[in-house]
């Protein structure tokens, strides 16, 4: 769905649309529910690469006018290597939402959490389940789309979740990013994925109005990296989901035509590429830290 | 001649940038560093220098070393300088010089009861192109500089997490508005008004007007309005709001007009230069001020920008947050 005019009142209207399209509806027995932004770093919605507050308030008036003004609303995000979720909550504007919506914010990272032994691909993995999470009645990952580092290559659905990893220095993962990204949504599955796609990042942030929602994180992503230019087939976490069963790499647009998203999304050019891969083999063969960048 | 001995204490991202070019300098050579961090230590040891130190008060004790270059967070720097100045230390300090106003004079006044040489960094005015717009400026190429427009706008300690980069994180004391004394006024702010009052002569009245886009404790924009003794206006506009950069002076003279701006170079050229040169043609600004500073110790000058120079750049900026207009 397109989001028409950048306020709240039109970002709920595209949401409960999108909702619609995809007949769905909440569970009225709802007590707890459990919204996962993507606040990856230090910068606000309208660089396209976190969530927008607003948006996540429009989806908040829905729940409460959907399911009862009762249930409790966490907000929850978890400090990584580069980013502290006590400042990020406050600099990008969820403090504020929280004490207007009298919602609450969740740092993972201080949260009590169980450990769970998984697999994904060839690895096995103990990944720590917050309480939060375990607790909820209602998963709800609210993402965005975005390029991100070979060969991860999109930001989506399933890599929001890897968020809600407790473990604050993610880079430790990243040999096997992957397949944790998988093993992560294996133990943390949510119900539903709706893309924040108002403002995308791409190489430059665009106001492109999308909202999109599916309770297939695997299909959303796939429709997503087709909006952003990249052949689902070549992201090697789709593929592997799709294989541990988390979901289709296949899809049926509904709303507004996809080819409309692909034509305004704001895709990397030829140079873009290249770039991206020169600083990627200058930071495998480590010539990065030698002349002084890394 | 024997070269200059140096101390790098504070192995962050400016002290990094330092110790990469001390390598490059004439006259001079970097004996010890100091930092909390293991990592950094080593690093520094990979890359030769003889003694680090987890405490800089053991390098303070190093008789070999002439001066140091401190890159401490702004709230270590009066304890530091105190302490390289009864140490008989020459000092380079990272700008802003203190917190506050009442710090920077006790730095100050260390360095002269010492009779040490002090120093504050300022490397826009080792920039080629901004020293020769000081310059043309002087041989009154412009006229009268009736207003001057000077914008300084980047992510500041909020590194650009641009796409293929890794995010960088954020020390903490960055957030904390008793460890940094302000916000971007006195972060970027202190750069311009350095510059400013270096083009203009001393700043007689200066207004700000504050913004907080990000929630924090300190400002993460500022737009000041400022009167010089000679009679220019100026407008500084700086903020730590934008993934760009941008760093810009524009004059207007009764003359003539000039505008100049400082541009990162792209990525592929940053290597190339780097490879070739030790540093960017972004960063060769830091290098200069460091082969100054060295040649000032050798040909026994007090340098500039002076202890004296970061003490009027904070009591402006302690003006302008004294003088905030607010704008409903």
């Amino acid at each position: 769905m397109r989001v028409s005019k950048n306020s709240i009142n039109s970002m709920r209207q595209a949401i409960s649309e999108a909702l619609s399209l995809i007949d769905y509806s909440f569970n009225d027995n709802i007590k707890s529910v459990v919204i996962k932004p993507n606040l990856c770093y230090y910068w606000d919605y309208s660089t396209g690469q976190t969530t927008d507050p607003r948006f996540v308030a429009a989806l908040i008036d829905l729940i409460r006018k959907k399911i009862s003004p009762e249930p409790n609303i966490s907000i929850v995000e978890s400090d990584a290597s580069a980013m502290k979720c006590a400042h990020v909550f406050r600099m990008l504007g969820y403090e504020k939402l929280s004490n207007d919506y009298d919602v609450e914010l969740v740092n993972l990272s201080k949260d009590k959490s169980e450990t769970i032994a998984t697999t994904a691909g060839d690895l096995r993995v103990n990944v720590s389940l917050p309480q939060t999470i375990a607790k909820a009645d209602l998963k709800l990952n609210v993402t965005k789309i975005k390029y991100t580092m070979e060969p991860i290559k999109i930001t989506c659905a399933l890599k929001n979740i890897f968020g809600c990893n407790p473990y604050p220095r993610k880079f430790r993962y990243h040999p096997k990013l992957e397949e944790t990204i998988v093993a992560i949504n294996k133990i943390m599955r949510f119900d539903l994925n709706i893309i924040d796609g108002n403002i995308v990042s791409g190489i430059q942030p665009r106001r492109i109005g999308l909202v999109m929602a599916s309770t297939d994180p695997v299909a959303i992503d796939a429709a997503a990296s087709e909006i952003a230019g990249v052949n689902p087939r070549t992201i090697r976490y789709l593929q592997i989901a799709k294989e541990e069963g988390l979901g289709k790499t296949s899809f049926i647009p509904k709303g507004v035509p996809i080819g409309y998203f692909k034509s305004v999304y704001p895709r990397k050019t030829i140079n873009k590429k290249l770039m991206s891969k020169a600083y990627s083999l200058v930071t495998r063969i480590g010539l990065s830290r030698k002349i002084g960048l890394g | 001649m024997s070269p200059i001995k140096l101390g790098v204490i504070g192995l962050g991202y400016i002290g990094q940038i330092h110790l990469r070019h001390i390598k490059r300098i004439l006259n001079a050579q970097v004996v010890a560093a100091a930092d909390l961090s293991k990592k950094a230590l080593t690093k520094a040891r990979n890359n030769g220098v003889e003694n680090t130190y987890s405490n800089y008060e053991q390098l303070l004790e190093n008789p070999e070393i002439d001066a140091v270059i401190i890159a401490l967070p702004t709230h270590l720097h009066l304890e530091c300088a105190l302490r390289a100045a009864e140490a008989k230390k020459h000092i380079f300090l990272e700008k802003p010089i203190a917190r506050n106003v009442k710090e920077a004079k006790e730095i100050v006044s260390a360095a002269y009861k010492n009779s040490v040489k002090l120093m504050v960094g300022y490397p826009l005015r080792f920039n080629t192109e901004f020293r020769e717009l000081k310059q043309r400026i002087s041989k009154g190429e412009f006229g009268d500089v009736e207003i001057a427009y000077a914008t300084y706008i980047s992510s500041g300690p909020f590194f650009h997490r641009a796409e293929g980069y890794a995010p960088v994180p954020v020390p903490e004391w960055w957030f904390n508005k008793e460890l940094t004394g302000g916000g971007v006024l006195i972060d970027l702010g202190s750069h311009i008004i350095n510059l400013l009052r270096w083009y203009f002569g001393e700043i007689t009245d200066i207004r700000a007007q504050l913004g907080y886009r990000f929630n924090m404790d300190v400002e993460d924009s500022a737009m000041c309005l400022a009167r010089f003794q000679n009679g220019t206006r100026a407008a500084v506009n700086v903020g730590w709001f934008s993934q760009q950069y941008q760093l810009k002076v524009d004059l207007l003279g009764s003359v003539k007009h000039a505008t100049l701006s400082h541009v990162p170079s792209n990525p592929i050229s940053t290597v190339i230069q780097m490879l070739t040169s030790g540093t960017s043609r972004f960063y060769f600004p830091h290098k200069s001020e460091l082969q100054y500073f060295v040649d000032c110790l050798i040909r026994e000058l007090n340098p500039e920008p002076s202890g004296q120079d970061g003490l009027k750049d904070l009591e402006t900026i302690t003006k302008a947050y004294e003088n905030q207009i607010h704008l409903e």
